[in-house]
């Protein structure tokens, strides 16, 4: 019997007609077989199938074979391996290629089934949806002016980016690995309310590369109301906690506050009806509510409640749509302009801005006069404006003039000089940094080879004698070096702009010219190393 | 006029598109020699003029009537110049001269009585000499008979007067005369300006024409330069916060040892 029904298995599996019957039926013997559903697919398609597509079923049912590997059917799973295996190689002409997943960290080697013609060398085809989500960074610098929650330490905000990263994202994961020594206890809504607002105000604050409404909605993406979150989680929780009696009172409460309802209004109707015949004027008292969305909204829908109560969206990192349109780029206040105004107003060159409705009547002395729009081009602070202008030459931009000075243009270049502000702020952090670094390093060598001088005999500490020395060497060295290294910057300065991508050994110089305080500071600490 | 038109409309910004520079060219010789004055080895006009050029015109913009909202145009020359200061009150505004060397002429434009505003000032600098490359114009000019057959030089800045809050009837009147807008596309060479050296190949190329595109260009250069300079950022940034691991990693090293 099942050598007969295997025989027919392979005509269907190869689409070739059945000798013995020229119809899609299934002979005899597998009827009770197929007539059971099988796993892996619902009453209804089931039932749509029906019994007399058993290629179908037979395919849909083979993995329910393989995962339970029953003795009595092992010698039919392993002819479906064999066919399989026999129409991928001759029919559709595929291999088993061993493959590397490059988005993957560790070098796991898989195989897969591919079509033979397929370059073995290819990338894998699935590799880019492995997309590695962005888990922002700050400095200290960025953390002391953006960053300061009296509830956080940056110790700790610091751990937790990096168990975030670490996770992915994936919040659950990391509430429940979430331990920071000496903390207190975090929920998931604390992590995650301190993750989004950290990285809604560096987008905010950091000099955006897009235009305002793309940055609007990144802002928005990163959107998250904690106490709402917490409301919404207690909401659905005392849903699902209320007992069936419970639930069957509020049922029939609400049949009770629709019957009262209904009532109701055919009371007034019929009042109003026998007011306008018998004197033929309206009641002139409120009708009741009329509209059952008042009540939807006042007791909420049971139906739409039982369907929230499922925690479909438990998990939703937004707390819902409301929260990103309210945060939109469209504020109420402004007024609406039909098309036809606009166009009117682009014609004519017209600008409308809101007034603000003041008290005080306008006088000559408020009045801004009329002038040439090349004449009130954005400056750069008075403080940073040598070197914001020096980055922006290299840059072959003008600072003081535009070819056309329209207001879109004028706001670009006010755009350009604060995000060039902003560069030569962090330059400024960095310089800072580097020379702390530098002078703990020398205090460090220096200790290290006092202490070597000491006990002398230790191979780690004869070690880091070593590279004091070494040290000390090197920071003369590096003094001068530097020196050179900036004739050399002033020079390379706009060609490495341009190709900033291009890796450097050294620190790449590029705009740096800028940076001024490098000298002084080596001198510094080559003074601190000859006391 | 009613008391009602004296009255300014607040919140509303207009502003019109104006170019003011020169065209120079070389004067011939045979011309020069014959003329009263033969050290002037060019003939100069400047001028202020709408942006828009007339379709088959041969001057660089003026296509509209700016003459509705101004009421002179100064021009001052240089001192050694008889009378310098040379005052245009009806259109078109501008002042052809001859002359050999380049120096800055203070442009002064005085608006109608109505509009209620001050005369607004400020200078061009007036270019006889060929652009160079790097727009500097100090390289070595060209013998006359070079700069001949090179034809005009142009120098033109494009600018906007701006008004804010004008009163109703000055509003009106500068509704009545919308400007032609500048063309969408590029139909003749793009002027030259300093602050966009890529535009120096089209100065050999004949009347040059303001246009949308060089708006457009503009702004994706700044543009550019912009996303160059965030790119720049979130390196440094990169760099920054390394090294203050690394600082954090010394200090702890440092309280250890």
């Amino acid at each position: 019997m099942a050598g007969g029904a295997s025989a027919a298995d392979v005509r269907s599996i190869l689409a070739l007609p059945s000798p013995s019957t020229p119809g899609p039926s299934q002979p005899k013997p597998t009827a009770p077989k197929t007539a059971r559903k099988p796993e892996g697919i619902s009453r209804e398609l089931y039932s749509l199938i029906g019994p007399s597509a058993p290629s179908l079923t037979a395919q849909l049912a083979k993995p329910r074979l393989k995962q339970k590997p029953n003795l009595g059917r092992g010698n039919k799973v392993a002819k479906w391996r064999v066919l399989a295996f026999v129409w991928r190689v001759y029919v559709l002409k595929e291999e088993w290629q061993e493959f590397s997943n490059p988005g993957r960290a560790d070098s796991l080697k898989l195989c897969h089934w591919v079509k033979a013609t397929t370059d073995p060398t290819a990338e894998y085809q699935f590799a880019k949806y492995n997309v590695p989500s962005t888990v922002y960074t700050y400095s200290q610098d960025e953390y002391n002016r953006l960053l300061e929650d009296k509830d956080w330490t940056k110790e700790e905000t610091d751990y937790l980016f990096n168990v975030v990263r670490e996770y992915d994202l994936r919040f659950y994961v990391v509430a429940d690995r979430y331990d920071y020594p000496g903390g207190q206890p975090r929920t998931i809504e604390d992590l995650k309310d301190r993750y989004y607002s950290v990285c809604r105000r560096l987008i905010r604050n950091r000099p955006w590369a897009g235009d305002e409404s793309s940055k609007v909605q990144l802002v928005a993406s990163f959107f998250y109301d904690k106490d709402r979150e917490v409301t919404r989680k207690k909401y659905i929780a005392s849903l699902e906690n209320r007992t069936p009696d419970q639930i069957a009172e509020e049922e029939a409460l609400y049949v009770e506050v629709k019957r009262l309802e209904q009532n109701e209004r055919r009371f007034a109707k019929e009042r109003d009806e026998l007011l306008k015949t018998i004197a033929g004027v309206d009641s002139g008292l409120p009708g009741v509510a009329a509209d059952d969305e008042v009540q939807i909204a006042l007791f909420g829908d049971p139906k739409k409640k039982k369907k929230g109560g499922n925690g479909m969206d438990i998990d939703s990192p937004i707390s819902g749509p409301s929260g990103i349109i309210s945060l939109g780029p469209s504020t109420p206040t402004r007024r609406v302009q039909s098309a036809k105004s606009v166009a009117y107003d682009a014609l004519h060159c017209i600008l409308r801005s809101d007034v603000m409705p003041t008290n005080v009547p306008p006088t000559k002395a408020a009045h801004q006069p009329v002038y040439l729009r090349s004449s009130r081009l954005p400056m750069p602070k008075a403080s940073m404006a040598p070197k914001i202008n020096q980055a922006l030459a290299e840059l072959d931009v003008s600072h003081t003039r535009l070819v056309m000075p329209t207001r879109e243009n004028c706001s670009q270049l006010e755009g350009l000089f604060d995000a060039a502000a902003a560069l030569v702020d962090t330059k400024k952090v960095v310089d800072k940094v580097d020379q702390e670094i530098r002078v703990l390093k020398a205090r460090l060598a220096g200790r290290a080879s006092v202490g070597a001088r000491s006990e002398g005999a230790d191979a780690d500490s004869k070690n880091q004698g070593e590279q004091a020395e070494d040290g000390e060497r090197d920071a003369e060295g590096e003094a001068e070096g530097e020196a050179t290294e900036k004739a050399d910057r002033a020079v390379s300065v706009a060609a490495s702009v341009r190709s900033y991508s291009r890796k450097r050994s050294k620190r790449s110089a590029s705009v740096s010219s800028v940076d001024t305080s490098t000298t002084s500071a080596t001198r510094a600490s080559r003074k601190r190393q000859r006391n | 006029m009613s008391n009602s038109d004296r009255v300014r409309v607040r919140g509303v910004t207009i502003h019109r598109p104006i170019i003011y520079g020169n065209t120079a060219e070389v004067i011939p010789l045979e011309e020069r020699q014959s003329s009263s004055n033969t050290a002037h080895t060019h003939r100069w006009t400047v001028a202020v003029r709408s942006a828009v050029s007339a379709p088959d015109s041969d001057i660089v913009g003026g296509a509209d009537d700016i003459s509705y909202f101004i009421k002179r145009v100064s021009f001052k020359l240089h001192d050694t110049y008889p009378n310098p200061n040379r005052n245009i009150d009806k259109p078109p505004y501008e002042v052809t001269e001859t002359g050999w060397g380049e120096f800055e002429i203070q442009i002064r434009i005085v608006f109608i009585s109505d509009c209620g505003e001050k005369p607004i000032t400020f200078y061009h600098h007036l270019k006889l000499h060929p652009w160079t490359v790097d727009g500097s114009g100090e390289a070595e000019n060209p013998p006359p008979e070079v700069a001949l057959k090179a034809g005009p030089v142009h120098s033109w800045q494009y600018d906007e007067i701006v008004f804010n809050d004008p009163f109703q009837s000055f509003l009106n009147l500068l509704t009545a005369h919308p400007p032609t807008p500048l063309p969408k596309a590029k139909r003749r060479p793009v002027p030259f300006h300093t602050a966009n050296p890529a535009s120096f190949a089209d100065t050999k190329a004949g009347i040059p024409e303001f246009s949308q595109v060089m708006i457009q260009e503009e702004a994706e250069r700044l543009e550019n330069a912009r996303k160059q300079v965030i790119a720049e950022q979130e390196k440094w940034r990169t760099v920054l916060i390394e090294k203050e691991n690394e600082l954090a990693r010394l200090k702890k090293e440092m309280a250890e040892a």
